[in-house]
């Protein structure tokens, strides 16, 4: 299967919470993307990027970690220790301890749910559109249609008013 | 473009249950609890007062944070692939008056009769009485709650209104009140469409602005005069129409019962700002489709009070979304849409 990416645009995010909600209800109480507030009292959702080179998949001892076919990047609970070494070094804190199973999970793109032809929840439901899933080009283009909407209510406001900022 | 899944637990309407269920409020938490009946093969039914599906996704919340078509494809798909039936502009009620977003509605239909013809219900009105301070001028030509004044812009965009029935904002100064979405977004829109300026007053400081102080700062940014520590004492009209707002300034004081300072007037701080609008974001009320009574508990705030399967003290009837835990987000309203819809499917099936 060709590669997919679980893009999320932190500046179309509205910091509304549905994503940490599907996510919570599909993983019952846990969800693996969440949101975060900054001190300057933006939100940001934090969840793993499946990265192509996973610093966590490289530094896993017990050779728990390994990439789907779509290329997401995925714990095996069978054979983590719980180390926590891919915490260490994952970039974005993505792992979690699993104090229940004794282990570290994540999010795996939604695997039971590619199994069966549907998309990961977070980006089915997001209001805003801020996350994407798909191959890299396709998203890729979604991500230009939606700023060059975004440029286009810009330059039309600015008729109305001047200096109109970014997000419009 | 695609639009929201609301019936993200599957891709096509599996084998009917057999069970019928209603579902009052067309907002996130309606939307999410039908998304999840259809995909457990029950037929829902959708009632909304307002003429088509979203709820605060479409009539409340500017287009630029969530695009409209984004719900409306979703519902869109909930009708064709799901066949759920939306009954628009049709408001659920009983002995209830004249409410805020009423405007489209075309025929009512009796609570107590809608729980009789189906299985189960499930409420999910929200929060759509806005709160109004008891002060001088309130009751101006120009002075505006602010689900009311962001209602008439979106329902205008959306081409349910005419922009006539809109107020004009080209050119006019705007104040609003209040530092939560509501009062960011109502400043916001007014920028949008043309406000020659636009103050915000809020009683305590950026701080403690439910909206964060990122959004604050946002506006602020953009020429909102942002008057924190103040709070509007009266409001002066001419003619029957506001001509300006009195302000007297405020300190914090000790912690109140919700953990903030509590703001504390200064005496003989009073000032006064022309303005042409004075747009009200303190707050709102849930909204049950019930005045009298009908059976089912509301706490003092007016909120639905459920059980942990989230069904009320009627039985087979269920609340969830803002008017069972009063104004929040999306998100929540979401979750917690999921949630009932869950419990009413396992009651439906004797479980
Ligand atoms: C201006 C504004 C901005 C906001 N911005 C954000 C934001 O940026 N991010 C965020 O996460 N949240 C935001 N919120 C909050 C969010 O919109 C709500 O928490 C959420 O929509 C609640 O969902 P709900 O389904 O419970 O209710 P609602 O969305 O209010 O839906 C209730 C529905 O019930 C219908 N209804 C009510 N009474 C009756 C009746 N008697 N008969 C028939 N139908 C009826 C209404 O027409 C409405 O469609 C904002 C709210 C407002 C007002
Ligand atoms: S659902 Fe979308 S807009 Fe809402 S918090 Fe998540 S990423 Fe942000
Ligand atoms: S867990 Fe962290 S390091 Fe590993 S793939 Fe996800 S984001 Fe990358």
């Amino acid at each position: 299967m060709a590669r997919r990416i679980l893009h999320v645009d932190y500046s179309l995010c509205i910091g509304c919470e549905t994503c940490q909600s599907v996510c919570e209800f599909i993983h019952h109480g846990k969800p693996h993307i969440r949101i975060y507030y900054t001190e300057s009292g933006l939100p940001i959702p934090i969840n793993c990027r499946h990265c192509e080179k996973a610093p966590c998949m490289n530094v896993c001892p017990s050779n728990a970690i390994y990439k789907d076919t779509d290329g997401a990047v995925i714990i095996d609970p069978k054979k983590c220790i719980g180390c926590l070494m891919c915490l260490a070094v994952c970039p974005f804190g993505a792992p979690s301890y699993e104090a229940r199973l004794k282990v570290v999970t994540k999010c795996d793109m939604c695997a039971d749910r590619r199994r069966v032809g549907l998309e990961p929840a977070c980006s089915e439901m997001c209001p805003a559109e801020a996350i994407f899933f798909g191959r890299p080009e396709e998203v890729e283009d979604e991500i230009r249609r939606r700023t060059a909407e975004k440029i286009a209510r810009e330059r039309i406001s600015s008729t109305v008013m001047e200096s109109i900022g970014r997000i419009l | 473009m695609k639009g929201m899944r609301f019936a993200f637990l599957c891709r096509e309407k599996p084998e009917p249950t057999g069970k019928k269920v209603a579902i009052i409020g067309a907002g996130p938490a309606g939307l999410s609890a039908a998304g999840y009946l259809v995909c457990h093969g029950h037929e829902v039914h959708v009632y909304d007062k307002l003429p088509e599906p979203g709820g605060l996704m479409l009539f409340g919340i500017p287009e630029f944070r969530i695009p409209i078509y984004r719900v409306r494809k979703g519902y869109e798909e909930l009708e064709n692939v799901f066949e759920v039936k939306f009954f628009p502009k049709t408001k659920v009620a009983f002995g209830n008056g004249e409410e805020e977003g009423d405007e489209f509605v075309e025929n009512i239909v009796n609570f107590n009769e809608l729980v009789e013809k189906y299985d189960a219900v499930l409420i999910a009105t929200g929060t759509w009485e806005s709160w109004m301070p008891n002060i001088e001028g309130i009751e101006l030509d120009g002075v505006y709650p602010a689900l009311d004044y962001l209602f008439k812009i979106k329902s205008a965009k959306l081409g349910h209104m005419s922009w006539d029935k809109v107020p004009p904002i080209d050119g006019k100064r705007v104040m609003v009140v209040g530092a939560g979405h509501t009062a960011v977004d109502a400043a916001m829109e007014s920028l949008l469409l043309g406000a020659e300026k636009v103050y915000m007053s809020y009683r305590r400081t950026i701080r403690e602005a439910p909206a964060g102080a990122y959004e604050i700062n946002l506006l602020k940014q953009r020429g909102v005069k942002w008057l924190e520590l103040t709070v509007p004492v009266r409001i002066i009209g001419e003619h029957g129409k506001v001509i300006a707002i009195e302000l007297q300034k405020c300190k914090l004081g000790e912690p109140d019962e919700s953990g903030r300072r509590r703001p504390i007037p200064i005496e003989g701080s009073n000032f006064q700002i022309d303005v042409d609008y004075v747009v009200f974001a303190v707050g709102q009320r849930p909204t049950p489709p019930f005045a009298e009574d009908v059976g089912i508990a509301v706490d003092k705030k007016g909120r639905i009070v459920v059980d942990s399967r989230h069904m009320t003290s009627r039985e087979g009837v269920f609340a969830a979304g803002d008017v069972v835990i009063g104004p929040s987000k999306v998100g929540r309203a979401v979750l917690d849409g999921l949630l009932a819809a869950e419990s009413m499917h396992m009651w439906l099936l004797g479980r």
